[in-house]
């Protein structure tokens, strides 16, 4: 029963970090309509500007974790408008998109290798709480609980901005129709580069809190997250910020009881089977709206 | 001549490697020919591979022989798929697609009698030169009568306007089905390919890798004329021994920036009909 | 008398010594020598490590003249990023420049098999640097300088058996290498018959990054023993959460976490935890292997990894056999005599038989990081 129960734990941690990344995905993911392959560098970004604030300045944890919301936040912008602003502009469609997004993921991933050395790096263990907390009989890692109480918090404020602002309201019409947004007196350009920065600060937050988790602070940090974020989005719903924290939640949880009831070797395979499940049989997802195209 | 000799020596595994990701371009390319974005090719190319290879190891049987059961294995799995996928909207898709090429790693690795699981296979029949450009030659051919024929003009259609299209008789999803058993067909034989060009398969080698590959072929040479994909992959193929050539630190960045500036400038290819049409048409007017 | 004896004792010495100078030896030139480079990639951190060990290794050779009078070698550096397409071409181009007369390559099995019939077509030597699928030597062409799992595992699965007396052993395992599959099929096979009961396998890839879970699972069972089995990265990642989960039973591991910039990462976590290691900066006290370390401290500014061991010894390789070459040195020559060699010369690890091209380990060390950072022979506490 106490192992049901960590491992729900540890599923919900985990699961915390999938939705944060897939909610900084969704927002970009229903304007490129695809797969933005370079979103992971995102999180591994932030993970290393905050490594590198903590290992060469000593910056407390909390402000280089900040700054590194930040720089996920920037980059984003930075590729947005270097790689698929043009396409915007010429409304080129999907295929050019992704070339694009793979074009940044491998420039990406090569910059971080050289800036790391090829190496894999950690947060060095007295920047963040190290401590279990006792929950009744069950121990947990602090940051478990962080992970998840950051989550909430940011899936709350996200989903307020977006259905209860005019900024919100602005980024909905943009998302849907950029001319007619434009005709409406909307600033689509404002707009877009504000979805960039929130979708890179959310998956940076994702990145920092999962180099913590892992130990591992790489390019292949944003890569682990990459997928499994995609998959929250389908699963969830990419158009509804509650649908992507559920879904990533009940993910995480499914792999770890997967792994752990099941077999370690069919782990991943399941998630990726789940996800195919839901494109096939409910491609809005668990939550998402049914949407009409008309020709 | 002892220049040329010392040339094909050096390069002509480039070349050799460049045939078979023209296969797979192809393979991308049938689908995109009709709208479709899949990477579904590299499940294809898989089952087309490791067959040819337990075809060779356990049986003996000789390349010719094998190549038209690469072939139907590839079709027939791209007729399970589009008959799964192909009701989807475009963007659900090619994620199912790639969740196809995902699963099929895990698979690859869990089943060893088929795979050889984490140890791999070892493929003991190679292929030569010869045999594989005969191949890209037939796949070509086939692709330029497809072209030509009335498939070809309903594939242009469909992908231009589906709605447009079905008023106008064609059934665009008879069409993407048809063009998925194509796509399903070279795959394998893409596949079969590779399977005989490295001699030795694990489960990393149908995988992103490849998906990437092809789409990014396909890509660069144009997916608007069966020439582009085969272009492109030549071109895609060189790209990292002519990067290290220059750049060796840098290769990797350095192949991101052609990729990407080949999407800013030329977004619809190397090979464009239209645009070759319309200079042609500036040249006249 | 004494005199014609002693002439011709003078004679018979000045006979021998004209012959001796007349010996075998390699004509004076400078000699290529083919490296497949993965310092790119997954495997990128380790490939620096093995190409920069080669690089020490020929400054050394050259400066020493060890091949011979005259005699220098030349690194031709062909990335591959552990790609087998990649490395595919990168060998060919390799065998048709004919100035190359060996090569080395290769960290992952499925590489290293790919490239074999590549370099059996060119007729080109390939000494395997780092893989370990079983059978991939095929002297006279392709050798391998790396020992096959199975002797240091089992050394110290057997030393640890005895230390502890585990009576259940969890073991974490990469499912996609086989060369980690093969190191703990025989640590759990001396396991099973100390009568420690394997009591799970969590099976990892090469790419996990979370193992909160895997640590949770494996210490619900309350083993006495965790046997870590893994690339580096996991392996680092799995001791830490096993220790930030508060385990306070025994983990073991592989020499997979033993270069520095692992306890860099780890820290503390890490002690206490033994591995088995054919050569270690801090441990390996041979004359050979101190000499290593210091120059390779000097012209890098670190200390060596094993992976440098295994691409500096590589290259030694290759040059004993260049050695043993009279005249012109061709690389059906140069095979022949890679592949009749019984021993590696010049090496860090106190000797290194050579038996039908394939090395066989004979000194593993079992070694453990101490708190502080520094890397010694594990002794039961």
């Amino acid at each position: 029963m106490l192992l049901f129960a960590a491992q729900l734990v540890n599923g919900l941690s985990l699961g915390s970090l999938y939705a944060l990344f897939g909610i900084g995905f969704g927002l970009v993911f229903a304007t490129l309509g695809v797969l933005n392959a370079a979103h992971g560098a995102y999180a591994s970004a932030a993970a290393l500007a905050a490594y590198f604030l903590i290992d060469r300045f000593g910056t407390p944890f909390a402000v280089a974790g900040l700054a590194g919301v930040a720089v996920g936040g920037v980059l984003a912008v930075v590729v947005d408008q270097i790689g698929f602003q043009p396409l915007r502009n010429r409304r080129s469609g999907m295929l050019a998109a992704l070339i694009t997004s793979i074009a940044f993921w491998i420039i990406l991933d090569s910059l971080f290798g050289v800036a790391t050395d090829q190496q894999s790096l950690a947060f060095p263990a007295s920047s963040y709480p190290q401590a279990m907390l006792a929950l009744g009989p069950l121990k947990v890692p602090t940051m478990q609980l962080v992970n998840f109480a950051l989550l909430i918090a940011v899936a709350t404020g996200v989903h307020l901005l977006i259905e209860a602002t005019r900024l919100g309201a602005a980024m909905r019409a943009v998302g849907c129709n950029d001319v007619a947004a434009a005709l409406g007196g909307v600033n689509a350009r404002m707009i877009v580069l504000v979805k960039a920065f929130l979708a890179g600060a959310t998956s940076g937050l994702a990145g920092v809190l999962a180099g913590i988790a892992t130990s591992n602070v790489s390019a292949s940090l944003g890569e682990g997250l990459l997928l499994k974020g995609f998959a929250a989005v389908v699963v969830g719903g990419f158009d509804d910020v509650r649908g992507t924290a559920l879904a990533g939640l009940l993910l995480g949880v499914v792999e770890v009881f997967v792994a752990q009831y099941l077999s370690t070797s069919f782990r991943d395979g399941f998630t990726y089977l789940i996800l195919l499940v839901f494109l096939v049989v409910r491609p809005r997802g668990l939550f998402g709206r049914d949407s009409v195209v008309r020709a | 001549m002892r220049a040329l000799a010392d040339l094909w020596a050096a390069y002509g595994v480039t070349l050799v490697f460049g045939a078979v990701n023209a296969v797979f371009a192809l393979s991308a390319y049938a689908v995109l020919a009709v709208g479709v974005l899949s990477f579904a090719t590299v499940v294809f190319a898989g089952i087309g591979g490791f067959l040819s290879a337990q075809l060779a190891g356990a049986f003996g049987w000789p390349f010719l022989a094998i190549l038209p059961f690469a072939a139907l294995a590839g079709a027939l799995a791209a007729a399970a798929v589009a008959g799964a996928f192909l009701r989807l909207e475009s963007h659900w898709m090619a994620l199912a697609s790639l969740a196809l090429v995902l699963i099929g790693r895990v698979v690859a690795l869990n089943a060893p009698a088929l795979t050889g699981g984490v140890n791999g296979l070892i493929v003991p029949l190679r292929a030569t030169p010869w045999e594989l450009a005969g191949l890209l030659g037939l796949c070509a051919l086939a692709f330029w009568r497809l072209d030509g024929s009335a498939y070809g003009l309903a594939a242009r259609a469909v992908r231009e306007d589906a709605a447009v299209a079905s008023t106008m008789g064609v059934s665009p999803y008879r069409l993407r089905f048809a063009a998925t058993l194509i796509s399903g067909a070279v795959g394998g034989l893409g596949g079969a390919a590779l399977a005989f060009t490295l001699q030795f398969l694990s489960p990393d080698t149908y995988f992103i890798g490849l998906a990437f590959t092809m789409i990014a072929s396909t890509v660069l040479g144009g997916a608007f004329h069966w020439s582009g994909p085969i272009a492109g992959a030549f071109v895609f193929t060189a790209l990292p021994a002519a990067m290290q050539a220059v750049v060796p630190q840098f290769e990797d960045v350095a192949k991101g920036l052609v990729l990407l500036a080949i999407m800013i400038y030329l977004p619809r290819g190397l090979i464009d009909p239209r645009r070759a049409a319309l200079r042609r048409a500036r040249a006249h007017g | 008398m004494a005199g014609a004896v002693r002439g011709g004792f003078l004679l018979a010495f000045a006979v021998a010594t004209g012959l001796g100078a007349a010996e075998a030896a390699p004509a004076p030139g400078e000699y290529s020598v083919g490296f497949i480079t993965e310092t790119t990639g997954p495997l990128a951190a380790a490939g620096v490590s093995f190409y920069r060990g080669a690089q020490l290794a020929v400054e050394e050779i050259n400066q020493a003249s060890y091949v011979g009078a005259g005699v220098t070698l030349k690194l031709a550096a062909k990335e591959s990023g552990s790609d087998a397409a990649r490395a595919v071409q990168a060998l060919t181009q390799l065998g048709a420049d004919r100035s190359v007369l060996a090569a080395t390559c290769c960290i992952l099995s499925p590489v290293a098999a790919a490239l074999k019939p590549v370099t059996l077509n060119a007729k080109l030597p390939l000494v395997i640097h780092g893989a370990t699928l079983p059978g991939l030597p095929n002297p006279p062409y392709v050798t391998s300088i790396v020992g096959l799992p199975g002797p240091q595992e089992v050394k110290m699965a057997q030393a640890l058996a005895e230390a502890w007396k585990p009576k259940s052993v969890v073991y974490f395992v990469n499912a996609d290498n086989e060369g980690f599959q093969n190191r703990f099929k025989a640590a759990r096979k001396v396991m099973e018959a100390a009568g420690a009961k394997t009591a799970d396998v969590i099976s990892i890839l090469s790419s996990d990054t979370d193992f909160t879970a895997g640590a949770t699972q494996a210490i619900a069972v309350n083993p006495d023993l965790v046997m870590v089995w893994t690339t580096q990265t996991p392996a680092a990642g799995i001791i830490a959460a096993l220790r930030a989960r508060e385990y306070a039973g025994h983990i073991s591991a592989s020499d997979a976490i033993s270069p520095a910039p692992v306890y860099k990462k780890i820290g503390a976590a890490l002690a206490g935890t033994p591995f088995p290691i054919l050569f270690s900066p801090e441990i390996s006290k041979t004359p050979e292997a101190q000499a290593f370390v210091a120059g390779f401290a000097k012209k890098f500014g670190e200390a060596p990894d094993t992976y440098c061991a295994e691409g500096y010894t590589a290259i030694y390789f290759i040059a004993q056999g260049l050695k043993a070459l009279d005249g012109a040195p061709t690389r059906e020559a140069l095979a022949d005599a890679l592949g009749k060699a019984t021993s590696i010369e010049h090496n860090v690890y106190g000797g290194v038989p050579m038996n039908n091209g394939q090395a066989e380990v004979s000194n593993s060390i079992i070694a453990q990081w101490t708190r502080d950072g520094k890397v010694v022979r594990w002794e039961k506490p």
